[in-house]
């Protein structure tokens, strides 16, 4: 019995040197190109990931609050609308009373959450959180772009931000340069 | 939202004439309601998706100058011109501006044209991810600047009347402060200016928004997040509500027509561009940079006391969108000796695309705007 686990373990452990120097060679091959920066960066997807996952976890945690909030407000809402409207619901006009005092009911419910204060932080989170996710998310896309050797966001971004500045400069000196004509025009 | 405001089209149900009502009418039964209920139902669903084929904005017009940002238009005059001042109505950036021309019966633009007004609009392009980085000085300092250039050119004039609703009244009033010399007068309709007072849903979200982590990740406003603030307006007197009156009216084709016309503007929305959606919350919502002259147009400070032109201020005391409080302080920080502040009783939209706004709002504006036009 004993033996058979040492063969095994010599087995095993063979097979994973064997394996392990495949892999060691199979990435000394390429010294350029997307294998070769993919295999560099495997530490750094690694923690994107992770970071994804706290992001998304924080997501869940604003997502639960806004939803209490929500939950919270339609609860009233029922409340009234019981309150409110019509005990038996025996005519039309009964149903249409019901309907009036269901609206009204859920629109003080709500128009008084989405004014409050309250509502307007915990919205403010989610909205945050979720740009979160979109970063890393983009953050995970723009190795990937690197790695094939194309522009990034980030590097568009910065040409785009270059060119709008360049525009109003462009601006501004034709701007000027037109006041300068109708100065030097008027003084002819 | 309240059925004023966003439902400025709508009429009420029609109901049958009393010679009509006398006759003796067999009640049907609860088969014959559930029956003709689904019938409407059916009918207001197919409808319904054909609320982007309504035609809007049919006053004729040509289009004078297009750029990738804007189209700038001039209507065709409908009765010999009495005001010498042209205006150039300069539109929001949000939505679209055939609002201010969404029907011949409820139209801005036809019942200035109708007073004798020579009228000009600057119709915005909804911005590409490309516009990322333009900004108020970008709108306000070349768009509309350009805009102003060219009709002056083409009235040979050298002042115009500027007329700005909403965002564009806001923007009306920058281009104010820093080229008073070719504006004759300002009338602006519900201007976002004192945003501490402002008391609407839209202002309470905007407090707490990252809007420089928004613009950093996602660039431009998408049109999703605009919806998703519009459905916090009125969600349910509004949002509901208004598609069981659709159902109720749907044999009514005047009631239809004006419903889709406002529908298909209300999901018109483009969305905004990065850097001018961050000065709009960051700068204007959250730091109230604009009443208190701190706002920066590239390197140009907006000091509101520099306006000396007449100015008319428009306002609706029930505006969600934004509220009297916020509009109605521009009267208090310009330096115009001719300003009056116009309130009326109707919302944000039913101030300029309603009856009550072609009855009582228009006539009124018209006046104010002649006695200057000249």
């Amino acid at each position: 019995m004993a033996e058979n686990t040492k063969d095994l373990q010599g087995f095993t452990q063979e097979q994973m040197n064997k394996m392990f120097s495949f892999w060691t060679d199979v990435m000394k091959l390429p010294t350029i190109g997307p294998i070769y920066a993919f295999s560099k960066d495997v530490t750094s997807y690694a923690n994107d990931f992770v970071s994804l996952g706290k992001v998304m976890a924080e997501l869940k945690s604003s997502m639960d609050s806004y939803w209490l909030l929500v939950s919270t407000a339609y609860t009233r809402a029922i409340k009234e609308t019981m309150e409110r409207a019509p005990k038996q619901l025996t005519s039309k006009d009964d149903l249409e009373s019901y309907r009036r005092a269901a609206i009204e009911a859920f629109e003080d419910a709500f128009t008084g959450l989405f004014a409050s204060p309250e509502f307007s932080a915990v919205y403010g989170k989610l909205f945050s959180s979720q740009l979160d996710v979109s970063k890393a998310i983009q953050g995970i896309a723009e190795k990937n772009f690197k790695a094939l050797n194309l522009p990034t966001r980030s590097e568009v971004d910065e040409i785009l931000k270059d060119v709008a500045e360049l525009k109003r400069s462009v601006r501004d000196l034709k701007r000027s340069l037109e006041t300068k004509y109708d100065q030097a025009r008027a003084s002819t | 939202m309240t059925k004023q405001e966003l439902r400025p089209d709508q009429e009420p149900v029609v109901q049958p004439p009393a010679e009509q009502a006398k006759e003796v009418k067999k009640e049907p039964t609860v088969a014959e309601e559930v029956k003709d209920a689904y019938r409407k139902l059916e009918k207001a669903r197919n409808i319904l998706h054909t609320a982007g084929d309504i035609e809007v904005g049919q006053t004729p017009q040509e289009v004078l100058e297009e750029t990738r940002a804007y189209r700038l238009l001039h209507y065709q005059q409908m009765v010999a011109k009495t005001a010498k001042t042209p205006i150039l109505v300069v539109y929001a950036l949000i939505n679209r501006s055939y609002v201010l021309d969404l029907q011949s019966d409820k139209s801005w633009v036809r019942s200035l044209l109708s007073q004798g007004f020579d009228v000009y609009l600057i119709d915005w392009k909804p911005p590409t991810a490309a516009d990322k980085y333009v900004s108020f000085d970008d709108y306000v300092n070349c768009y509309v600047d350009d805009c102003v250039n060219t009709v002056l050119k083409k009235t040979k004039t050298d002042k115009l009347t500027l007329h700005g609703y909403c965002m564009g009244a806001t923007m009306s009033t920058m281009y104010t402060t820093l080229h008073q010399e070719k504006v004759r007068n300002l009338a602006v309709i519900a201007p976002v200016v004192d945003t501490e007072k402002d008391t609407t849903v839209i202002g309470n979200l905007a407090k707490n928004m990252d809007v420089n982590k928004m613009v950093n990740i996602i660039g431009n406003l998408p049109a999703e997040q605009l919806y998703a603030c519009y459905s916090a307006l009125k969600p349910f007197k509004q949002g509901v509500n208004k598609y069981f009156n659709l159902v109720q009216n749907i044999d009514n084709d005047q009631f239809v027509g004006n419903f889709l016309r406002i529908e298909k503007w209300l999901y018109d929305t483009p969305p905004i561009a990065g850097e001018t959606f961050r000065q709009w919350v960051a700068d204007i919502y959250q730091k109230n940079l604009f009443v208190k002259n701190e706002l920066k147009l590239g390197s140009e400070l907006i000091d509101l006391s520099r306006i000396k032109v007449p100015l008319l201020n428009i306002v609706a005391n029930e505006d969600h969108l934004v509220s009297p409080q916020c509009s109605a302080p521009l009267n208090d920080v310009v330096s115009s000796t001719d300003k009056r502040l116009m309130r009326f009783h109707t919302g944000h939209v039913g101030l300029i695309a309603s009856l009550y706004s072609q009855n009582n709002v228009l006539p009124k504006v018209g006046q104010w705007l002649k006695a200057r036009s000249q």
